[in-house]
């Protein structure tokens, strides 16, 4: 019986000086000093596009176009038609032409800026 | 108002979404500490390898965040990747620290009773020298358990064995530790 409590003693201390060690280590934090920096310069570089994908990306948005046209030709005609009679209808001027052509532009734009947010 | 903290979760999702490097740096500097700490653990206090291995076990979990999921917490996570790491590493090496001249001896106080933070010093000075006698499996089950206050679960799933294997290694880990430090404890 007296072995046993004795056995009980040191089982508990035993496991009070391991908890107390273990939260003076736990409560010592360790200083970044420049370790994460190390970590992230080691990281692998960022995987790049490779260079045949942006021309094969524009030529399926052509051959999709294409397509289109081909497979809807009453309103692709239709459409066409519109555009030019639109075009007809308002007299052209140097300034039209400017505005149309940077209206043009800025939704070429967007549209490519949007595909490469896509990638 | 300040906002509300960005938690594991999220900082994960943005390195899987846009390979958002500095959701992952700051990762990184969140569980540091504690990863570093418990390699230096293991290794025995030797600092520079287990910034070695600390450093690859957080490439390692870049490389591999997108297995993780979610079952356990992303610190027991990165535990068990350092873990896998301080074993990959003690097979290469093939050599474990072997205990120094004289450390057979039972460990004991100073002779000073008047000195109870040096008495303090001492015991965590022999503490360490008893742990490095440990068997490796028991000492990473005492780390893990004690230092990195894991459950006997995460432990097992820390160390890759059952929750029965854990605790057999920690009993016999105690068995030791009470032999070594047979001079320090309530009866000296």
């Amino acid at each position: 019986m007296m072995a046993g409590d004795a056995m009980d003693r040191r089982d508990d201390w035993l496991e009070c000086t391991l908890r107390a060690e273990a939260a003076d280590q736990g409560a010592q934090y360790l200083a970044d000093d420049g370790f994460t920096a190390r970590v992230l310069v080691h990281l692998p570089p960022p995987a790049a596009l490779p260079a045949w994908r942006r021309p094969a990306l524009i030529l399926l948005w052509l051959v999709a176009a294409g397509a289109a046209v081909a497979a809807l030709p009453d309103l692709a005609y239709d459409l066409f038609r519109s555009l030019v009679a639109a075009v007809v209808v308002v007299p052209l001027t140097l300034s039209r032409i400017m505005i149309a052509l940077a209206v043009l532009a800025a939704l070429a734009w967007s549209a490519i800026v949007y595909v490469m947010r896509e990638e | 108002m300040p906002s509300a903290p960005v938690s594991d979760a999220q900082l994960i999702a943005r390195v899987l979404v846009q390979d958002d490097r500095h959701a992952f740096g700051e990762l990184v500097r969140r569980h540091q500490s504690a990863v570093r700490s418990s390699l230096r653990r293991l290794t025995g206090g030797n600092h520079a390898l287990a910034d070695d291995l600390a450093q690859e076990t957080f490439l390692l979990a870049y490389r591999n965040l997108r297995s993780f999921r979610q079952e356990a917490k992303f610190s027991t996570w990165l535990f068990r990747i350092a873990y896998n790491a301080f074993l990959a590493d003690a097979r290469k090496m093939k050599e474990l620290p072997l205990p120094e001249e004289g450390e057979d001896r039972e460990l004991a106080p100073p002779e000073d009773p008047a000195a109870p933070l040096a008495r303090s010093a001492a015991l965590n000075v022999d503490l360490e020298r008893a742990m490095a006698t440990l068997s490796e499996p028991e000492r990473a089950a005492i780390v893990q358990c004690y230092h990195n206050d894991l459950s006997h679960e995460e432990a097992a799933y820390v160390l890759g064995c059952p929750v029965g294997t854990v605790k057999t290694h920690i009993l016999r880990a105690k068995q030791k530790l009470k032999a070594r430090l047979a001079g320090w404890g309530p009866e000296s």
